[in-house]
């Protein structure tokens, strides 16, 4: 879905074209003649990094999708072997253990769930190791904050043997990188 | 004795009063260095009939972390000496009951097997959080360095601080943030 956009429509060369924002708008859905354009309907609002909505008014109102760039390309880390287009945590060479939060919380989503290969860049050794080591934060909690709506958000609320305090060891993960 | 020759005395035969902060610690580790504090093996006059050893305070015991799955593995036999009166505890059963429980039967399991030990173990003082009373506040004269880093969570960054991170890799085109 990610791969479409939001309309649904091919990838064209030009950067603006119109969109809908992802709450249903009742003006954009009727239109004359023509089918209801299939949306990536979303419950709550998506926050979509790539497309902006501008909105003129005179005696027109022209939607313009316009592609955003992402607040991250500052933040990336750069060193001499992670601009040749390799998986980035085998240029950084980091020793990554379960506590690394903030590092790992990248991979996630907000709901706690791992982000796929397409996405992260990853190569599939690193993206195994990834999964396992995030593993191991959730069940040491944490990371209480990205966890599923339903959740308690906090690890002392959980049952049994579950709340107590545990860590692991990474040797345990057997992953050849 | 001249006043500088009996301080030297105080000094080196003094009890000392050791405060140790279980948070986010193996039971056992902690255990193994307690022992060392609590026979008086850290100091260089020891004897086991020296009587040298040293009082330690552990406060929030109730946060102890075991490695991987023991806590649901590692199991507590007693038996009361009746017929049909053995039981198996795990050890998370037995933290719930009493928090103290785990760390001081490691640390008596870790001294040696004699006479001594029932003294050296009223010498330990085991808290489940970190309110201690104010006598053994008062007496408190070193504290022990804790053997693992406590970890943060990722709740506990501010928000800041978590946005300026730096980020290992970027956004494709085309893609929706969850």
């Amino acid at each position: 879905m990610a791969w479409r956009g939001v309309l649904g429509l091919r990838l064209l060369g030009s950067a603006s074209r119109s969109m809908t924002r992802s709450s249903i708008n009742p003006e954009l859905i009727s239109v004359a003649g023509s089918a209801p354009p299939s949306r990536h309907i979303a419950v709550s609002s998506s926050l979509f990094v790539k497309e902006i909505i501008i909105d003129t008014s005179d005696k027109q109102t022209t939607i313009e999708g316009v592609y955003k760039e992402s607040d991250r390309t500052e933040l990336l880390v750069k060193t001499e072997h992670t601009e040749c287009g390799s998986c980035p945590l085998c240029a950084l060479q980091l020793n990554l253990k379960h506590t690394d939060v903030l590092v790992l919380s990248q991979f996630l989503r907000s709901d706690g769930c791992m982000l796929p290969k397409r996405i992260t860049g990853l190569c599939n050794p690193q993206q195994k190791k990834v999964t396992q080591l995030v593993a191991m934060s959730q069940k040491a909690g944490l990371m209480p904050n990205l966890a599923p709506s339903w959740s308690k958000k906090d690890p002392k609320k959980r049952f049994g043997s579950r709340k107590l305090n545990r860590y692991f060891d990474e040797k345990t993960i057997k992953i050849k990188i | 004795m001249s006043a500088a020759r009996r301080v030297q005395q105080w000094a080196t035969f003094g009890r000392m009063w050791y405060l140790y902060d279980a948070k986010w610690q193996n039971p056992f580790h902690t255990a193994n260095k307690i022992k060392d504090y609590l026979t008086g093996s850290t100091k260089p006059i020891y004897h086991p009939l020296n009587d040298c050893g040293d009082h330690v305070v552990v406060i929030n015991s109730r946060d102890i972390a075991m490695p991987g799955i023991e806590w649901e593995k590692r199991v507590y036999f007693h038996h009361t000496g009746y017929p049909g009166g053995a039981s198996w505890t795990l050890a998370w059963e037995l933290h719930q009951k009493d928090p103290t429980l785990v760390l001081r039967k490691a640390v008596y399991n870790q001294l040696s097997k004699n006479l001594l030990r029932r003294g050296r173990i009223a010498r330990l003082h085991i808290f489940p959080d970190d309110k201690i009373p104010d006598s053994i506040l008062q007496n408190i004269s070193g504290q022990i360095r804790q053997l693992r880093p406590v970890p943060k969570r990722l709740d506990h960054y501010s928000e800041e601080e978590v946005k300026n991170f730096p980020k290992v890799f970027d956004w494709p085109r085309e893609y929706i943030i969850q």
